[in-house]
Order: C-alpha cells, then sequence, then structure tokens
C-alpha cells in the first residue's frame, strides 16, 4: 500500500463517518435547524466522495446546487417561519418510533443485500481524466432527451415562480358581500383656503 | 416590438448613465487622493483657537457687582450668582459664582452685556470630565486661566487655515515671520490714519 | 509555452539524492504549498487591510495608521493581536454550537479556494480539471456560514442580517456564474492555467478584458456583492441592522469573519485579474521580447526571472483591483436591498444571459479570436 492508496483509504472512511453521523442527525435530532445544517454536512460528505470516485465536477456540482442552493433555501424557510414551539408530547410514540426503526430497517438490509450481490463492472482504469468534456459529450448524444426534459422542466418550475411572484397576473378573488369602503384615518376634515374666501 | 425596442434603448441609456455618474465620482474620490492630508496629530500638535474663540468662560471674582445681567441675558438662566446685601458697606457682596459648562451653549451673550468685564472667554475647549457634575464650575474654577497653544512645550502649535500666508496649505514648518493673507487690522488701522 | 520550473520535481529530485525513499520525498513535499498558499493569503490580507486604512485614509486626506511600524505597516499585525487577545464572549440564550461553528464556516471555503489561484505555469497548488467551477461552488457554502451566525446569535438584527447576506449571495453567484461562463467557453476549459495560457502571446491586447468587457464589469460588480463590498454591504449596514450577523461576536471570532472578508476581497481580486488581465502575463510578452533579445526559452535564469515577474504581474494586478474596490468604497453609497436585488436580477442577469449569447455567436464566427 504506498501514500495515495492510504490517503484514500483514511478520507473514505472519514468521509463516510461523516456522511452516516450526519444523516443519522438529521433524522433523530428534535430540533429542526440543526437537521437542516446536518443535510448541509451529508452533502459536503456525499461531494468528497465523489472526488475519491474522480468524479470532481460532479463534486462540485453537488456542492454548488445541493449546498449552495437547496440547503440555502431549506434554511431560508425554517428561519423566515421560525416559530420555537414546544411538541406536545403524544401518547404511544414509541409505537410510531418502532415502526419507523422496523421500516428503516428492512430497507437497509434489502439495499444492503443488494448492494453485496449485485456483480458490479468495476473499471480497471482509473476513469477519463476530462471528465467536463466527457459529461457534455454524454448530455447532447446518447442522453439528451433526459437533459433537455429536465431543462424543459426547470423553465416551468421558473414560469411557476414568477408568476406567483408577480401577483398581478393572478386574478384578485372579490368577496361579492364586503363593501370596499376606502380606508380613512378619523382626522378633521380639512378646511380648503379657497372653501374660506367663498364663505 | 418598436416599443420594445425604445424600451431596451432607454435602459441601456440609463444604465450609461449611470456608470457615467460613478466615472465622475471616482474621479473626485481620486482627485483627493492626491491632496494633502489636513491630519493635527491632536495631543501633540494643536491649531491655535482664533482670536474670537468662544471657549470655556473666565470670570474675576473682584470685579463683580452682582448685578446678574448675565443670568438675563443667558437664554437659559444658567449663571449662579449667589449674593447678600451688606448693610454696612450699603452693597451687594458676592459669595458664589458659578456656571455650568455641561449646559452651557457658549452662546457669549454674559460675555457681551457684562457691564464691568468680569467675564470673558478664553481659548480652552479641553472641557473632558468623568462626570457631568465636574462641569459645573465655580468661582475659583472660573477663575484660573487656560494654557496657552502657543507656550506649552509639549504642543506644536498650528495656525489655522484662514491664518496662513496665501497659497500655503500645510501649517507645518512655516518660515519665521510668515504672515496671513490680506491685511492685518493695524496696518487697516495704519492706512485709514495716513488717508485722513 | 515552455514548461518554466517544476519545484515539485526538482525538490523530490533532490530529497531522494539525499537518500529519501521518493514516497517519503512526496509526502514531505505535500504539507509545503499548502502552508505556502495559507501564509500567502494570510500576508495577502494583512496587506489588503493595511492598503484599505491607508488608502481611505488618502481619500479623506487624512493620513491612516502611522505609528506600528514604518508607515504603519505593523497595524494590521497589531489589529489581529488585540481580536485574538479580546475576551470571545458567547452571548447568554445563543446557541453555542452554531454560533462558534459560523465564523469557521464562513472562512475555511474561502481559504479553500486558494487551491485554484495560479501565480505561474507551474506555481498553483494543483491545475483542477474544473478549476474556477470549485471556486464558485465553494464560494456558496459561505452563506450557510452566514445563516449558521445569523441565527446562532439568537438576535433579530443578526437574524436579518444573515438572511440577507445569504439572498445577496445567492442572486450575485448567478451573474458572476454566467460570465465566467462566458470566459470558459473562449478557453474551452475550466482550469485557470488553461483560461490564463488561452490570453497568452500577445501582451495587454490578448487580454480577456478587451473581448469581455461586459463580462469584466458584471463580475467585478458581482464579486463585490459576493465580498460585501461597500456599494453592497447591507448585510451589515449599520444604520438599519446594526452590524447584522457580527452583532454578537466579538474576539477571534468576529476576527473569523473579518478575515474571511478581506482574503475574500483578495481572492476576487486575484482571480478578475486571472480570468480578465491575463493572470501571470505581463503587459509586454516576455517569450517573443526574449526570443528578439535573442535568448533562449529554456536558459534558466530567464526562466527565474519569467516566474518572478508572473508573480509579481498577477499581485500587482491583484492589487490594483483591490485599489479600486477601496475608492469605489469612499464613492458609490450603500445600496438599499430592492435596489440590490433588482440590479441582481433584472440587469445583472439578462446582460449577462445576452453576453453568454453574444460570446457564442462570436464563437462561432471568429474563431480565431474567440477560441474556437
Amino acid at each position: 500500500m504506498n501514500l495515495s492508496e492510504g490517503v484514500q483509504i483514511v478520507s473514505f472512511v472519514v468521509l463516510a463517518a461523516l456522511t452516516l453521523c450526519a444523516a443519522l442527525g438529521v433524522v433523530l435530532l428534535e430540533e429542526i435547524v440543526y437537521s437542516a445544517f446536518l443535510l448541509g454536512a451529508v452533502f459536503i460528505g456525499i461531494s468528497g466522495l465523489f472526488i475519491l470516485l474522480n468524479a470532481d465536477f460532479v463534486a462540485a456540482a453537488q456542492i454548488l446546487i445541493y449546498v449552495g442552493a437547496v440547503n440555502v433555501l431549506i434554511l431560508f424557510a425554517i428561519m423566515l417561519v421560525n416559530k420555537r414551539e414546544p411538541f406536545a408530547p403524544s401518547r404511544n410514540l414509541w409505537i410510531r418510533r418502532s415502526a419507523t426503526a422496523v421500516v428503516c430497517l428492512g430497507i437497509f438490509a434489502l439495499l444492503g443485500t443488494m448492494v453485496i450481490a449485485t456483480p458490479w463492472a468495476i473499471a480497471p482504469s482509473p476513469g477519463p481524466v476530462d471528465t467536463v468534456l466527457k459529461i457534455g459529450i454524454h448530455f447532447f448524444s446518447d442522453y439528451l432527451l433526459p437533459f433537455e426534459l429536465a431543462s424543459v422542466l426547470l423553465l416551468m418550475a421558473m414560469v411557476g415562480a414568477i408568476i406567483l411572484a408577480r401577483r398581478d397576473f393572478i386574478p384578485e378573488v372579490t368577496i361579492p358581500g364586503a363593501t370596499s369602503e376606502p380606508l380613512a384615518l378619523p382626522e378633521r376634515p380639512r378646511e380648503l383656503p379657497s372653501e374660506r374666501v367663498g364663505s | 416590438m418598436f416599443k420594445l425596442l425604445q424600451q431596451v434603448g432607454d435602459y441601456a441609456k440609463e444604465a450609461a448613465q449611470a456608470a457615467k455618474f460613478i466615472g465622475q465620482g471616482l474621479s473626485v474620490t481620486f482627485d483627493h487622493m492626491k491632496r494633502r492630508p489636513v491630519t493635527v496629530q491632536y495631543p501633540y500638535e494643536k491649531l491655535i483657537p482664533s482670536e474670537r474663540y468662544r471657549g470655556r468662560i473666565h470670570f474675576e471674582f473682584d470685579k463683580c457687582i452682582s448685578c446678574e445681567v448675565c443670568v438675563r441675558v443667558c437664554p437659559i438662566n444658567l449663571p449662579v450668582v449667589d449674593w447678600e446685601f451688606d448693610k454696612a458697606a450699603k452693597k451687594k457682596k458676592l459669595n458664589h459664582y458659578s456656571i455650568d459648562f455641561g449646559v452651557c451653549i457658549f452662546c457669549g451673550n454674559c460675555v457681551e452685556y457684562c457691564p464691568t468685564n468680569c467675564l470673558s472667554m478664553t481659548e480652552e475647549y479641553e472641557l473632558a470630565a468623568y462626570d457631568r457634575h465636574q462641569l459645573n464650575y465655580d468661582s475659583v474654577a472660573l477663575g484660573r486661566l487656560p494654557y496657552k497653544v502657543t507656550q506649552d512645550p509639549m504642543v506644536t502649535p498650528l495656525r489655522e487655515f484662514a491664518y496662513l500666508p496665501k497659497g500655503v496649505d500645510d501649517p507645518h514648518d512655516l518660515p519665521a515671520g510668515a504672515q496671513r493673507a490680506g491685511r492685518r487690522p493695524e496696518e487697516i488701522v495704519e492706512e485709514m490714519s495716513a488717508k485722513n | 509555452m515552455s514548461a518554466g520550473i517544476d519545484l515539485k520535481g526538482s525538490f523530490i529530485d533532490s530529497l531522494s539524492d539525499l537518500g529519501l525513499p521518493p514516497g517519503a520525498a512526496t509526502a514531505l513535499w505535500i504539507p509545503l504549498p499548502i502552508t505556502l498558499m495559507i501564509l500567502s493569503a494570510t500576508v495577502g490580507l494583512l496587506v489588503t487591510v493595511w492598503l484599505e486604512r491607508k488608502v481611505s485614509a488618502a481619500a479623506q486626506q487624512r493620513i491612516g495608521p502611522e505609528y506600528a511600524g514604518p508607515l504603519g505597516v505593523l497595524q494590521p499585525v497589531a489589529d489581529g493581536l488585540k481580536l485574538v487577545f479580546k475576551e470571545s464572549i458567547t452571548p447568554a440564550k445563543t446557541d453555542p454550537w452554531l454560533f462558534t461553528l459560523g465564523p469557521i464556516l464562513v472562512v475555511i471555503p474561502v481559504f479553500l479556494s486558494f487551491l485554484i489561484v495560479p501565480f505561474g505555469q507551474n506555481l498553483a497548488i494543483t491545475d483542477l480539471n474544473v478549476g474556477i467551477f470549485l471556486w464558485i461552488s465553494l464560494s456558496s457554502i459561505a452563506p450557510i456560514g452566514l445563516l449558521m451566525s445569523g441565527y446562532a446569535s439568537n438576535n433579530k438584527y443578526s437574524l436579518l442580517g444573515g438572511l440577507r447576506a445569504a439572498a445577496q449571495s445567492i442572486s450575485y453567484e448567478i451573474p458572476l456564474a454566467l460570465s465566467v461562463l462566458a470566459v470558459v467557453m473562449m478557453s474551452n476549459s475550466l482550469s485557470t492555467i488553461d483560461i490564463v495560457e488561452q490570453q497568452a502571446g500577445y501582451g495587454i491586447l490578448g487580454w480577456n478584458v478587451w473581448r469581455q468587457p461586459v463580462g469584466f464589469i458584471i463580475f467585478w460588480i458581482a464579486a463585490l456583492a459576493e465580498c460585501e463590498r461597500l456599494p453592497f454591504d447591507l448585510p451589515e449596514a449599520e444604520e438599519e441592522l446594526v452590524a447584522g450577523y457580527q452583532t454578537e461576536y466579538s474576539g477571534m471570532k468576529f476576527g473569523l469573519f473579518y478575515i474571511g472578508s478581506y482574503v475574500n476581497l483578495v481572492l476576487s481580486a486575484l482571480i478578475v485579474a486571472i480570468i480578465y488581465l491575463g493572470g501571470w502575463e505581463s503587459p509586454l510578452p516576455v517569450g517573443s521580447l526574449a526570443n528578439w533579445l535573442g535568448v533562449s526559452e529554456t536558459s534558466s535564469w530567464l526562466q527565474v526571472i519569467a516566474a518572478s515577474l508572473g508573480i509579481v504581474m498577477t499581485v500587482l494586478k491583484a492589487y490594483l483591483l483591490v485599489f479600486i474596490a477601496v475608492l469605489l468604497r469612499w464613492t458609490v453609497p450603500r445600496v438599499r436591498i430592492d435596489q440590490l436585488l433588482n440590479l441582481g436580477w433584472k440587469f445583472l442577469l439578462p446582460v449577462s444571459l445576452v453576453n453568454l449569447l453574444l460570446t457564442a455567436a462570436l464563437k462561432l464566427a471568429f474563431p480565431f479570436a474567440f477560441g474556437g
């Protein structure tokens, strides 16, 4: 085992531990803000794993999109509606929790056996060096349709967001019974100088 | 289509204008970089206050006749004049006099109206204190004369801008007999007397 | 282009000659550029703080720091020492973990981004394939730290400041990335070294500013907004938000924010110098000058001179930009938050998109001038 392999194994162990612990924290912690921040740690750990797999572009994109955009949006949402309310202790909580644990362990066991049972085709070479070029070529040849579909989906989401943000496109619903009296402050009616001259 | 083009054109024009204004502002800032600093290194250098500087008020206890004119002309009736009538001499006898410089606005009305000239303005402006009550000066404190900036060996006195020779804007290292721009009052008096 | 100086190779070779196994020599080499980079970032930070104070003083006709060292050059060190020795207060109702982690998260990505800054052909820590993209993605981590510190301070001003900083950061990331994309399109590579090499050969005429004037301006505005420099410093606008997310911080935790913002300024200036102002290339092409004088490109002393000239050039360009940023700070008034977001989304974004399209069209039309 030479230097680079040792570094790789140590980094893999560290990153895997980081990702797993942070993911457990996301699920198990009571306070939602901690969960959101730990989600960022999970994304960073996953991006580190991508780097170990020589997928540098995917790693950087992972950080940019998931940490820089998705996680920040989640945090925004949490912080803007942050109301610190203590949860009402619900009865029979243990039943829910144990059911969740059983389901989760089942999925984990299923995935684990799948990972072990599948004969993975491990590439003998360290992979392409110019990853960006390869990704681009794939995007515009054999993965063109999913790529375009994803972009159309994003465009639709963007148009929807703009329509939501610009309220003047949404017709205002008027309640038939309500009279629309202009809001006026209780103040003395102003005497205009012209009126005073006339009277 | 034409309207849209016009909108785009207007927008571009506005953007160009904004860029132009930022450029002008930058050139002003850059011009300031070339100017000399006007810093006065305060505790070591001090500006010489001008003749009509309205600093802390000086009070001469013996000249005061307790007429209370200073109290009447003061916008807030600030000076405290504590006197009693001396029946033997048939005169008012001043016991205490004090001015609170934490409240005084240094308008100089009291100095202006004092009939015996027992009040006068000094050039002292360093009135910092740890407690605002320390600024309430009694007659003894009011009678102290401040240290002159020009006579303080610890301080380099600097002339104010209006007292510098013509074309000079740095008060440091002036030649010995440098006079300020324009004529001095005594020169004007001399000219007037020569004319008459 | 010649290969230039291979510091790493010669270092490992010389250690191997002394009898060390090559693996150990490589292991000895690894920490060297890292420490060098952290040191140079720190020195760059100190110089920037000093420059900021001196230039601000000159713009306001003051003297600025002058007692700490000759011309006050030690003043930033004194500032730093003061911050180190101050008590680090954690207010009572804060969240101590997030409160400590926030400033750290702000600083680390900035220092990490120095990985991709090249000072010469081989004078970079890594020639990453994704180069400039790494910088963009790393700089998107910082808002998380800002949100974290804003939230953990348990203070309305801090929370608002953190939210504003994150919003600003996200909205200016997009024009920044788009204008970088236009440059990347011309150089056919994300690697910073390739981007500089693509500008080489014609001296000052070959730089990307001439091909991307709009992109240059957009990038500079967006970079100023990312660094929260003065026209855009409203996350810590003192009239509105006391000091924004920094309100509750003191001592070295505050110092970390301070370090982060100034190192970020240096980094942005370096990146502008690299992708628009030709990086280590001098205004007159050294290679052709040497050819004209009849000096061989491979002679060792020419390479040493070219390398040091490259470092000087990069740093000089970066500090020229820092100087402009300081001047702008005393020229332009602070924008409001709605003006800031309007500028970002309604002006810079469309203009940078148009710039990107134009670059693509020009690249197809004139493949010689725009990197075919």
